[in-house]
């Protein structure tokens, strides 16, 4: 009976068994077909490479670069990494820190670990402003090369990229004047081959805006002023000057800001958020703690930089411990400036005092005192008239003084300090601060930013080639 | 991008020759109608699995114990039962066509409880016939008399290789680690699978728009935390890469699958549930402390310069030390008491046509955290209002509701729908790594009350950093979801060598995430901070699954059965969030249209893999069962460059002592002998490969212009990580089943790990880069007894012990360094995120003081230190193990659970301490009786130039005494008489109620990044988990 039933069901079964492999062999052929639509995605987040080939989005990326350039002054970046402009000025003496971040700490006792993060950050933003302009320089050239102010910015962008990093880094920074769209490993250079780059980029910056349209002028100054800092940089005191010498003192390259967009570091570190304290010659809560070599910043109560040192009320920085001395020279959206014609005036007088003409270095000072063009959100009181001091060393320290007040936060004072152990014959131990530290231990030996260890993913770098000035 | 289609059509085929060798197998059908009943109660069993061995005819019991089959060959069959808790039983029928065949049954109970048939890819299968050692939590007993508040719990400590470990404030959620870390830059969490569909798990799943935090600064909320434990029915675990083959990429972390409740046949019952209970912190926390003392020369002592460093040196003279301790003043202290309710009623029934489980809850959970005293003084007595999140700013409030129905609509078809509607408010203290946050300020302050008055507020500090928790909680950070799972399952069986499913279903989460500080309120943070914020964050993500599968049984011989099984299966993500935030809000005004500077952005997350696979199992003489399959998947996160990727799999299990030849002891009754071989992957991230661009703005020359800006490189050849697992073991059931032994120990090797290659910054691009570069190998070993020691009818004692080690080692970078951070590196040869950091060597008080002073001079420094940066030892714990104890009494009816949980061979980093030493205030730096050890630990990271922190990285061992539970089961007598229910029972638990360890922070679980992507967790002035006791009440109708 078994056998009886059997032979009566297979012919469904074949059937079921036919039905089921065809349907297999459909559904695999239309598994295939759905396949690339199944998994075809379109992110709405995403630019592609084929959309930035257009006029406007050459535009689009110089901006972009611009925003980045902005990111190594007084900017900042998603994840609120400020610029070297700061932490150089914590390694220096315009800032102290106050904040509870052990990166800014180790920064200001000068014992700066390689991994720091923030400098990392820094680095980068550096690395990346000279990149995004290149890029963009690539794309205006090709879909729009009437832009020459706009490329020429790029080109400012660049070197002044380069003129940061080899003011504020070690010997041994990776670079190359060859730009590849691509990631290229290249090779340690020391801070003046640097300068060379910096000069390179700047001298095209100058070719290119050379037209008499406004924003044309505003790049061919901001470009001579910054060729005029590299020049100084590489000893070349006669050119600096001449490089500048077309600059009025009421000049200024700016980056701006906006609150839909980036406001201002200097600021939202400083007085907004305290991690920061205008540096000062006596440290400490009780002001007990000298601090050899720094200037006296907060204290001098000079107009250029009005600083605060609150006794009641709202007293303490970031880290609830260390009484803050906050400037009100910037707000949240003032504009700060790259460059301007302080900086100019400032290299005639250094290149005027270094050959010896200590009239005309001394009555480019007086002149800038006399009339002070305005800081950030302040308009400076006249100030009095300097005298000479009398002696070459006197007068060295009188013009980085001077200098230090006109460019505070702006990024320059480490630089500077550092040309006054290369150039001018002083040690780190009279230059740099010295001494006990308020927040534990003492100073340590840096005289600059380390090339951090990120970069060691490159094969071509082992560190820093040496740390000194 | 094609699929190898022809490969897989050739393996398919095989599925269409089963056919003319099943067809020997029809004939047309008869019936069985079984009743199945407790062979010592001879009470029904309800939900026991019925299943005609060889053919796809299966069902359950429903609460009367009976079940019908119909449309079964006729002729000798036989018929297996399985049910949770009993032993397997096997008959022998004769099946006639058009009549009904009864049976009767009685199953005994098994002295070990095992899960009988474990979910797998294809299917439900029996846990013998599987190669794979099966991790599976049966959640309802779990959840009878342990302390279980989230799935989290549910999971923790109750299956080896499994670690879990939990964020503190209530709410937060898990990292899950199965087996150790595969991936160097992906996440290492498990994927989910919830009733046959694929389930959101996303870790860490909270972004405020505006406001201190941007997250909580801490643990935050996982989507697995939504689901209601109390609806689960059990959760199985596939451990690795060997068992989860078929769940294709993405699966290589372990897949934890989750099956709520079904209803069973029969009448209505009720199931009522009530739960209150406290939550108390009981931790340790540090002292605070400052020196006061004079420098040389002054007359005045002052606290600020000195510490024990300086005192050492000379540079400073201690007068006093002060202390305090926040936690230990009642006054001060921002802990309080908590609390927890839950209310819960289920209903299951219907006929053996349609059948459901309705299940509805409301729970509702404040956490520890609470205003303290001195602040709710000032607030009274100014008058102020007390807003619900400053009073008790961590809460939960969660509703579920759920229907499941089952319908079996004819014998060859059957239809399952699942449906769960979960509705979530929940909000959070901004802690640890908020510079705003509690932990800032309760860990920071200099360890006296004497220290001020918060910047620009002028209220007083009493001891905290920078301003008190009023400040801090002014801000509320909050979170509500609507959330809607739903899946269908179709069974078809046209034939009873045939079954056909289809499994469709959606996991659909509507997130909100919200910040609101009213302008003049909370921290001075920033100058625009106290101007008020507002943020919304809303989110919709979709988990869309479609699942497709058909397995064919049938004998080639009496002793050789085979089933072959091919699969489709498609998943779709998509997330996508909007926010919208301002800052600068008008006075009063908690709207985002108020604010002055606007934030807005928009998010987009599409992921989807389509996944084929063919297996084909054989049962040789129902005692060797072998498989072997294979799964090939497609993505549209893999590189152009990259098509379709093969996951092969292979398995053995051998119930060698089912063979005649087998001698031996007699108190051995069984012994499987298991092996698995598979691999799996990890996907990565939906735009790894892509190069792209990002928009954006930025201010040119003073006006808004439009931004591009390059955002990743991508890499055209990016493919998933691929797992390699092998795993072997053994089970042996001795003395009756009384005493099982379960090991197993696997080998598995990731390869084309993917490492997020960290660029030079030279290159002046992104900062890292998708990179399929190194190999990952973990090895360990799993090991679980099971022994009944009592069972009589006034005692009983039961006993558990699990233990499990894992070896975690980076066997290549490829050409990548060494991935570096402050703490932790990923260096080949050693684990990932290990601790590394120059050693602390030794120190010796040379001069007597009582103190260690750092000298530049070695011979007088008295701190020691190495000279290399040196591996310190794991980040997470390689050692586990667990032991319960169950006890009853008095016929069963009283029940004493313990649950101690030991884990080891790892260090914690104490990185609350690390801060406090630099704020300062912590006992190495300003305690003039401070221990030798934290003086060094100290001295090492802030005063030696090696400024290494290696005394913060401390022995993470320990002891809890996780669990403990008494449970009283009433009489049915009693129950009716009491309360006119079918049962009743109580049950009084505790969770986190005792810790044994050597480290010297708060708790070497406490980790202030624990839901982070991360595998270094550590504690940053993070609150400890807190002590649960919860009165739980059980009713049946």
């Amino acid at each position: 009976m078994t056998n009886k039933t059997n032979t009566g069901r297979p012919f469904s079964i074949r059937r079921v068994g036919a039905a089921f492999a065809l349907s297999l062999s459909l559904s695999t052929v239309a598994c295939q077909t759905a396949n690339d639509r199944l998994l075809q995605v379109t992110d709405p987040d995403i630019i592609n490479p084929s959309d930035v080939l257009s006029p406007d989005a050459a535009i689009a990326l110089a901006n972009g670069a611009i925003s980045t350039f902005r990111s190594i002054t007084g900017g900042n970046i998603a994840g609120g990494v400020e610029s070297s402009w700061m932490f150089g000025g914590l390694l220096a003496d315009e800032w102290s820190t106050s904040s509870t971040f052990i990166q800014n700490d180790e920064t200001d006792q000068r014992v700066i670990q390689e991994n720091n993060g923030s400098v990392t950050g820094q680095l980068r933003n550096l690395y990346r402003t000279r990149q995004r302009a290149n890029e963009a320089i690539a794309a205006l050239t090709k879909v729009n090369p009437t832009a020459r102010a706009l490329i020429a910015e790029m080109y400012l962008a660049r070197g002044f990229a380069e003129l940061q990093l080899a003011s504020d880094f070690c010997n041994g920074i990776p670079i190359s004047n060859v730009f590849s769209s691509e990631p290229t490993n290249t090779n340690p250079q020391s801070t003046a081959q640097v300068f060379a780059y910096a000069a390179a980029s700047l001298d095209s910056a100058i070719s290119f805006a050379n037209g008499t349209d406004a924003p044309s002028v505003v790049i061919n100054r901001g470009a001579r002023v910054a060729r005029g800092r590299v020049a100084l940089a590489l000893g070349d005191f006669v050119n600096a000057a001449l490089f500048v010498a077309a600059v009025p003192s009421s000049f200024a390259y700016q980056h701006t800001f906006s609150l839909s967009s980036s406001t201002n570091t200097l600021w939202g570190q400083g007085l907004s958020s305290r991690r920061y304290s205008v540096g000062d010659s006596v440290e400490g809560n009780r002001r007990d703690i000298f601090v050899a070599n720094a200037l006296p910043f907060a204290s001098a109560r000079d107009p250029r930089l009005p600083v605060t040192i609150p006794t009641t009320g709202a007293i303490n920085g970031q880290d609830g411990l260390t009484y803050a001395r906050i400037t009100t020279l910037w707000g949240q959206l003032t504009a700060v400036d790259v460059a301007n014609g302080i900086d100019a005036r400032m290299i005639e007088a250094e290149a005027a005092l270094k050959v010896g003409n200590t009239t005309l270095w001394l009555s480019i000072h007086n002149a800038l005192r006399a009339v002070p063009p305005k800081l950030g959100d302040i308009q400076p009181a006249a100030l009095p008239a300097l005298v000479d001091p009398g002696t070459t060393e006197s007068r060295l320290s009188l013009q980085f003084r001077e200098k230090a007040f006109w460019t505070f936060g702006r990024g320059e004072r480490l630089g500077d300090m550092r040309r006054l152990i290369k150039q001018y014959g002083r040690t780190e131990a009279n230059t740099f601060p010295q001494g006990v530290h308020y927040k534990g231990g003492s100073y340590g030996k840096d005289v600059n930013l380390p090339v951090t260890f990120d970069e060691r993913n490159n094969p071509n770098f082992k560190g820093c080639t040496d740390r000194a000035p | 991008m094609p699929h190898n289609w022809r490969r897989l059509s050739a393996l398919a085929g095989l599925l269409v020759l089963a056919a003319p060798l099943a067809r020997a197998q029809q004939s047309p059908g008869g019936s069985l109608a079984v009743t199945v009943t407790d062979a010592a109660s001879t009470r029904p069993i309800e939900a026991a699995r019925v299943f005609i061995v060889g053919t796809s005819v299966a069902t359950a019991t429903g609460v009367d114990g009976k079940a019908t089959l119909r449309g079964i060959p006729a002729g000798p069959q036989t018929v297996r039962f399985l049910r949770v808790g009993y032993a397997e039983q096997t008959k022998a029928v004769t099946i006639t066509v058009g009549q009904t065949v009864t049976l009767s049954v009685a199953m005994s109970v098994a002295a070990i409880n095992l899960q009988p048939v474990v979910t797998t890819a294809t299917g439900e299968q029996r846990r013998v016939e599987i190669g794979n050692a099966t991790a599976n939590i049966d959640a309802a007993k779990v959840l009878e008399v342990a302390p279980v508040g989230s799935l989290s719990d549910l999971l923790n400590s109750r299956a080896p290789g499994v670690t879990v470990t939990t964020g503190t404030q209530t709410g937060t959620g898990s990292r899950i680690r199965v087996r150790g870390m595969n991936s160097v830059s992906l996440s290492n969490e498990p994927i989910w699978i919830i009733d046959g569909i694929r389930m959101t798990s996303t870790q860490a799943d909270f972004n405020t728009v505006t406001g201190s935090g941007g997250t909580t600064g801490g643990n935050n909320a996982s989507r697995t935390g939504d689901l209601n434990p109390d609806e689960i029915e059990n959760i199985e675990i596939v451990k690795g890469p060997s068992a989860a083959t078929l769940y294709g990429t993405d699966a290589a972390n372990g897949v934890i699958l989750v099956t709520t409740k079904k209803g069973r046949a029969g009448a209505a019952r009720w199931s009522v549930t009530g739960e209150g209970g406290g939550i108390q912190d009981r931790n340790y926390y540090p002292y605070a402390y400052s020196i006061f003392g004079k420098r040389p020369g002054e007359t005045v002592s002052s606290r600020g310069f000195c510490n024990l460093q300086r005192v050492g040196t000379g540079e400073c003279k201690a007068d006093s030390t002060t202390a305090l301790n926040i936690f230990g003043n009642a006054d001060l202290t921002p802990i309080d008491v908590g609390n927890r309710q839950k209310l819960g009623v289920q209903v299951s029934g219907g006929t053996e046509v349609l059948r459901y489980f309705v299940s509805v809850e409301d729970e509702k959970e404040v956490g520890a955290l609470s205003l303290p005293q001195f602040e709710r003084r000032r607030i009274d007595s100014l008058g102020l209002p007390l807003r619900p999140w400053t009073s008790r700013p961590n809460a939960l409030d969660r509703k579920s509701l759920r229907l499941n129905l089952n319908a079996t609509l004819n014998p060859k078809f059957d239809v399952a729908l699942t449906t769960n509607f979960i509705n979530l408010a929940q909000r959070y203290s901004l802690e640890s790594n908020a510079t705003a946050g509690l932990g800032s300020q309760v860990f920071g302050g200099p360890g006296t009350t004497e220290n001020g008055a918060v910047s620009g507020v002028g209220t007083p500090l009493m001891g905290y950093r920078a301003w008190t928790p009023y400040y801090t909680w002014s801000e509320k950070t909050g979170q509500s979801i609507n959330r809607f799972i739903w899946s269908t399952q179709a069974n078809w069986r046209p034939t009873t060598w045939l079954t056909n499913r289809v499994t469709v279903g959606n996991d659909w989460t509507g997130r909100v995430d919200d910040n609101l500080l009213f302008r003049g309120e909370g921290p001075p943070l920033t100058a625009t901070t106290r101007l008020g914020s507002r943020g919304i964050n809303s989110v919709n993500i979709n988990n869309l699954s479609v699942d497709a599968g058909s397995a064919a049984q049938y004998h080639l011989t009496s002793a050789l059965r085979l089933t072959t099984t091919v699969g489709a299966q498609y998943i779709g993500f998509r997330s996508q969030g909007a926010q919208t935030g301002a800052t600068q809000l008008a006075p009063g005004s908690q709207n985002v249209g108020s604010g002055t500077q606007l934030v807005v952005g928009e998010g987009t997350t599409i992921q989807r893999t389509f996944g084929v696979f063919i297996d084909q199992a054989i049962a040789i003489r129902e005692r060797l069962f072998l498989t072997a399959a294979v799964r090939s998947d497609q993505n549209s996160a893999f590189g152009t460059n990259f098509q379709s990727v093969l996951y092969p799999k292979a398995s053995m299990s051998y119930l060698i002592s089912e063979e005649d030849w087998w001698k031996a002891p007699r108190f051995i009754n069984s012994v499987r002998l298991r092996y698995s071989y598979g691999q799996s992957g990890v996907q990565p991230g939906p735009n790894d490969a892509l190069r792209f661009y990002n928009g954006g703005i930025t201010s040119v020359a003073g006006l808004d212009q439009p931004t591009v800006i390059q955002a990743a490189l991508g890499n055209e050849n990016l493919k998933p990580e691929r797992s390699a697992e092998q795993e072997t073991g053994f089970e042996v059931s001795m003395l009756n089943g009384r005493l099982n032994l379960d090991a197993t120990y696997y080998s598995k090797i990731t390869q084309d790990a993917l490492i997020s290659a960290i660029l030079p910054p030279s290159y002046g691009a992104v900062t890292s880069q998708l990179r399929n570069l190194g190999a990952v190998k973990n090895a360990g070993a799993e090991l679980s007894i099971t022994a009944q020691l009592a069972d009589n009818k006034n005692f009983g004692w039961n006993v558990n012990l699990a233990g499990a080690m894992n070896a975690n080692k980076v066997v290549s970078l490829g050409d990548n360094p060494p991935q570096i951070g402050v703490t932790s590196r990923t260096v080949a040869g050693y684990p990932i995120a290990g601790l590394w950091a120059q050693p602390i060597t030794g120190w010796q008080d040379k001069n007597g003081d009582g103190l260690l002073t750092y000298f530049a001079d070695a011979a007088r420094n008295e701190v020691f230190i190495g000279d290399s940066i040196i591996f310190r030892g794991y980040a997470t714990p390689p050692y586990s193990a667990t032991l319960t104890n169950g006890f009853e009494f008095f016929g069963k009816k009283l029940r004493l659970q313990t649950l101690f949980d030991y884990r080891g061979g790892n260090k914690w980093y104490n990185n609350t301490e690390r801060i406090r030493c630099t704020r300062p205030n912590c006992s190495g730096r300003n305690n003039l009786t401070a221990q030798l050890v934290d003086q060094a630990t100290n001295i090492a990271a802030n005063e030696a130039p090696a400024r290494t922190l290696d005394g913060y990285f401390q022995p993470g061992a320990f002891v809890r005494l996780r669990e403990a539970s008494v449970q009283y089961s009433f009489s049915n007598a009693l129950a009716s008489k009491l309360i006119k229910a079918r049962s009743l029972s109580v049950v009084l638990s505790g969770r986190n109620l005792k810790l044994w360890t050597k480290y010297r922070g708060t708790d070497p679980e406490s980790g202030f990044n624990t839901t982070g992507t991360g595998d270094a967790p550590q504690e940053f002035q993070t609150i400890g988990p807190p002590t649960y006791f919860v009165f739980r009440v059980n009713v049946g109708y």
